[in-house]
This record gives structure tokens, C-alpha cells and sequence, in this order.
């Protein structure tokens, strides 16, 4: 590929860039070098773990999509297919709804997290056979539990009050103004594994997605590979619906933009995936939290509305699916 | 040719294997593979190809019977050893991603922590495929394609290769590049392959062949002494016959077939 490294920079330096800005700009102008008290407050106690929970989310999305689009061999597969976002979604509405707070600010996360660990197993026990995961089993027993656990959603928000619905809407749709430092370390003790285990393994996700008697013969063991690889998914899709709801797009999309800009090698469009959907999700945070200021949209409606554009431009153009 | 002195890269000894409950598909098979080898399989649809390469590769452990790889059980060796030693290649792949040329025969350097002797592009050059190198996968010829895999195993430094029906949806003509590429390995490189066949004017341009019917062996050696009209009738369920032409080349006569 021609320019590869002027294009390697651009992936990299835009969203450095992005996540500087993330910083600066909003609602408020702040200067870094020239702020006072108040615009300090806001620009590290407010902005500062805010853009990192997005970026951190944003990677987990953009690195899983990378991933389960390989292992599934599916162009339309995303974090939330596998039905873990569903599970995580209910779990974390019915502690919404019921008011739980039992561990204070890390109560929704927390519940978010088990649910979504919960419907992982459940969906690689209904995924496996013969000594292991299949790609069509796991694909139709993550859409199958996630219609069951929205329609549970929906039942659920349909006879709760408006109050509650509007909390639950804004979890649903994506909400990162609940970030706080102490977000950080709980993201990076999930999302770092789940990104470096996929990177490790990205050499037998490329000879996976040509199948399973391809890898074997270049020497891995198509079975373990794909369930060491769905564990790195399951974290890392737990990890971001826990920390800010569910982000559609990025995990889609943001995997088909990076490929057509370095390829299909996973030892690169795992890492550049993450540092793609990491970018993106910043500035559409940006936009979210400025546009309608003091008004919050939700970031996930800005990720769709900026990106798809975009992606539908490259359909016409580039070489981005096989198909 | 095997002897005494020389091992055998590859033996499958009495090999049972069955798919689930279903009745056995190999019974009490027994082959071998001996270095610099070109062995065409030949047998029906169903008649057990597939499975036998399967077999041979490691991907399906046999019921009952043995496969030794170079006189040792193929399961004693670990994934990446066994990598380097035999290739298999599936009839077809999946391509649901565009990787490009070299992205692909660059894989054949997954089982090595050390790249091996040849390089990506010296293998690109033996299969003529170059200047297609930045090309996606997508973007190649059936027959193309082919050699693009063919490239990858050269890297990957396989002394046997398992191939699955290697010239299936080829033209002719990319059948016969392919099967010239195939040869001049075996000269050059002292590659020996297996192949999975059914067609039998193919089958008369092999040194040897292995007849397979219902998971059972008909017959080994020469074309001309494996391919009769009593043989074929048993392996394909039809009455044909192999005929000379005055210039000794061998071909089929239909008979009163169409």
C-alpha cells in the first residue's frame, strides 16, 4: 500500500489531537497555560477523566468490532451482536429504575458489568459444540438473547415512570457526563487486557477468518484461538457498556474505515482500530456536550450522524468489503 | 521413491474415522507418502478425498489406526512444528475480507519466531505472481488465487503438501499451470504433494495414483496399471475404458456412454 506511513501518522495524530482538543474546547474556552481557578477545576476534575473514559470506551469499541468481525466472518458484526450489551443494558435499567445504589456512584457500572458477563457465558455456552465455539452458533445465540433481553428492556420501561424512562433513555443511548477519575482505572483494568490479548492473538485472527482447517494448518488451534479471542471481546464490550451505556457506529464501522486506510492485517487494524474509534468517540463527546450547551446530546446519536456519512462515501469508493 | 534407507514423510496405517454416529467413511486405511512424491487421489464424489487429506493433516484424529509424520505420531508434534513440516490446503476459503497478496503468503510465516529461507517475494516470483502483490485477494483470477496459497506454503517450508482438489473450477488452461507449477516444485524443491482429484484424464499425468472408493483403498501405482476399465467401473459406477493413441498418450473412451 502506497504512503503507509504518512497514513499510519494520520491515524495516530488525529485523534492525539482530537483528545488535546477534547480537553481545550467546550462550552468553554480554556487555556491550559493561562487558566484560572474555576476553568482548572473544570479542565481536570471534569473534562480530563471525561475525554479519557470516552477515549478508553471508544478503543474497546473499535478494537472488539475488529475482532468479532474476524472470528464471526462477518462484515456486519459489531460489540453489540453478541448480545452482551442487551444483557448489561437490562441490568443496569432495572438498578435505574429501582433507585440501587449500593456501591454509590459505581452501582450502575457494576451491575452493567455483570449483566454483560452474565450473557457472555451464556451466550459462548449456547455458541459451543463439539469442543468449541462456532462462529454461526454464537452469531445466532447473541441475536436470540438479545431480542429476549430488549424485549425485557421494553417491558420494563414501559411501566415505569417518566422520570425513570428519561434516565434509562440517556443510559441507553450513551451517556458519558457520569465519568470521574475513579472510572479510569476500573476502564483501563478491563479495556488494556481485552486490547492486548486481541494484539497478541491477532496473527491467528488472520488465519481464522480464511477458516478454521487454514489456521490449523499454519499451526493454531482454531477452537482455543476463537474462544481466547471471544473472552478479549466479552471484556472489552462489558468494559464500554459499563462505562457510558451504548455507543452504536464505532464498533460497525470505525474497523471498515481503518481497513480501508491499512488493510485487512489484524496486527494493524486491531490496534488502529482502537485508536480510531477511541479519536472518534472524543470529538463526538466534544459535539455532544458543546452544540446544545448546557443541553447534552447523546454521543452516540453524534458517532452515527458524523460517522456514517463518511462510511457511506467509502462504500462508493474504496475497496472495503470483499463483497 | 521410499526405500528402506529413506523414511516416509507421511503414513497413515490402518486408519478408521468415522463423522459422528454415521456409518464409517475410512475403514482400515493404509498409505504412504514417501519424499519427492507426486500422488494424485483419485474417487467419487464422497468416496472419502477430503477426509483422507484431513486425516493426514492432522485436523481429524483417525477412530482407530495411526498417521505417523516423518516415522513419529503426527499428535506427538506441537501445532507450530507440525506447521512446519506439512501443509493443508481446503478446496475452498473463505474471503470475507479483502487481504492483499502479500498480506496472505506473508502467513506462511506464522509458525516461525525466525523467518525461514525463502522470502515472501522469492515465492511470489516462483509462482509468477509478483506484480500482483499489493493486489487484494478479491481482485485475482480463480487460478491466481490458487497460486497465491501455493506462494504461502512455499514460505510456510512445508516438505509435503496436502492439497484439496486443487484444479476444481479452473479453465483448462489454469489447470495446467497449476499442475506445471505443482511438478516443478517436486523437481526443484523436492516438495512432495498429495492431491485430491476426480478427474481422471488428470489422473493419467501422475507417476502415481491412489483409487479410492467408500473410504476403502481400490488400488496404488502407475496410472495405466491403477486405471482399467474393471477399476473404474468399480470407483465412478460407470463403463469406461483407457485407450492409447498411436503417439502413446493415454485417454478415455466414453464408449456407449452418451
Amino acid at each position: 500500500m502506497k504512503n503507509m506511513k504518512i497514513r499510519t501518522a494520520i491515524i495516530i495524530i488525529v485523534p492525539v489531537m482530537i483528545f488535546g482538543l477534547s480537553l481545550i474546547a467546550g462550552p468553554r474556552m480554556i487555556n491550559p497555560f493561562a487558566a484560572d481557578d474555576i476553568s482548572r477545576e473544570i479542565l481536570f476534575s471534569v473534562r480530563a477523566p471525561r475525554s479519557i473514559v470516552a477515549l478508553l470506551m471508544g478503543m474497546a469499541l473499535g478494537a472488539s468490532g475488529a475482532v468479532l468481525q474476524g472470528i464471526l466472518k462477518n462484515p456486519l458484526a459489531d460489540p453489540y451482536i453478541l448480545g452482551i450489551s442487551s444483557g448489561a443494558s437490562l441490568a443496569a435499567v432495572l438498578g435505574i429504575m429501582t433507585g440501587a445504589a449500593f456501591l454509590g456512584s459505581f452501582t450502575i457500572p457494576a451491575l452493567a458489568f455483570s449483566g454483560a458477563l452474565i450473557t457472555g457465558v451464556m451466550v459462548g455456552i449456547m455458541g459451543w459444540k463439539r469442543g468449541g465455539l462456532w462462529p454461526e452458533r454464537l452469531l445466532l445465540a447473541g441475536v436470540g438473547l438479545s431480542f429476549f433481553f430488549s424485549a425485557l428492556l421494553m417491558l420494563i420501561m414501559s411501566i415505569s415512570s417518566d422520570e425513570g424512562l428519561r434516565k434509562a433513555m440517556l443510559w441507553i443511548f450513551g451517556d458519558l457526563s457520569m465519568s470521574e477519575w475513579s472510572k479510569v482505572p476500573y476502564g483501563l483494568a478491563f479495556v488494556l487486557p481485552g486490547i492486548l490479548i486481541s494484539l497478541f492473538r491477532a496473527k491467528a485472527l488472520n488465519a481464522l477468518i480464511l477458516g478454521d482447517d487454514f489456521a490449523h494448518s499454519l499451526g493454531f488451534s482454531p477452537h482455543r484461538e476463537r474462544f481466547i479471542l471471544f473472552v478479549a471481546v466479552g471484556l472489552l464490550t462489558a468494559a464500554s457498556v459499563s462505562l457510558g451505556g451504548m455507543i452504536g457506529f464505532i464498533g460497525l464501522l470505525v474497523p471498515h474505515i481503518i481497513r480501508s486506510i491499512i488493510g485487512s492485517d489484524n496486527r494493524l487494524l486491531v490496534p488502529f482500530s482502537a485508536i480510531g474509534g477511541g479519536g472518534l468517540l472524543c470529538i463526538a463527546d466534544l459535539i455532544s456536550r458543546s452544540v446544545l450547551a448546557p443541553t447534552e446530546l447523546p454521543a452516540g446519536i453524534v458517532t452515527a450522524i458524523i460517522g456514517s456519512p463518511y462510511f457511506l462515501y467509502l462504500l462508493r469508493r474504496k475497496n472495503v468489503l470483499s463483497i | 521413491m521410499s526405500s528402506a534407507s529413506e523414511p516416509n514423510i507421511l503414513d497413515l496405517s490402518n486408519v478408521s474415522y468415522s463423522y459422528r454416529k454415521q456409518a464409517p467413511l475410512i475403514s482400515g486405511l493404509s498409505l504412504s507418502v514417501g519424499q519427492g512424491e507426486f500422488i494424485g487421489l483419485l474417487g467419487a464424489n464422497g468416496s472419502g478425498k477430503s477426509t483422507i487429506l484431513k486425516l493426514g493433516s492432522g485436523i481429524l484424529r483417525p477412530h482407530t489406526g495411526e498417521v505417523l509424520l516423518w516415522s513419529k505420531p503426527l499428535q506427538t508434534y506441537r501445532n507450530r512444528d507440525r506447521a512446519k513440516l506439512i501443509s493443508y490446503l481446503p478446496q475452498t476459503l473463505d474471503i470475507t475480507v479483502p487481504f492483499t497478496v502479500r498480506e496472505l503468503v506473508g502467513m506462511g510465516l506464522y509458525p516461525y519466531d525466525i523467518p525461514p529461507a525463502m522470502s515472501i517475494d522469492s515465492a511470489l516470483e516462483i509462482v509468477g505472481l509478483l506484480d500482483k502483490a499489493p493486489a487484494h485477494l478479491t481482485d485475482l483470477s480463480g487460478g491466481e488465487r490458487r497460486r497465491t496459497f501455493i506462494a504461502m506454503t512455499l514460505v510456510q517450508g512445508a516438505g509435503l503438501l496436502m492439497l484439496d482438489e486443487p484444479l476444481a473450477n479452473l479453465d483448462i488452461k489454469y489447470q495446467f499451470e497449476m499442475l506445471k507449477l505443482l511438478k516443478e516444485l517436486k523437481l526443484n524443491k523436492n516438495i512432495s504433494i498429495i492431491m485430491a482429484l476426480h478427474d481422471i484424464n488428470i489422473a493419467l499425468q501422475f507417476e502415481k495414483v491412489l483409487l479410492i472408493k467408500e473410504g476403502r483403498m481400490l488400488g496404488c501405482g502407475a496410472p495405466e496399471a491403477i486405471l482399467t476399465k474393471g477399476m473404474l467401473r468399480d470407483a465412478f459406477d460407470v463403463s469406461i475404458d483407457i485407450k492409447k493413441q498411436d503417439s502413446g498418450e493415454a485417454y478415455i473412451s466414453y464408449g456407449s456412454n452418451f
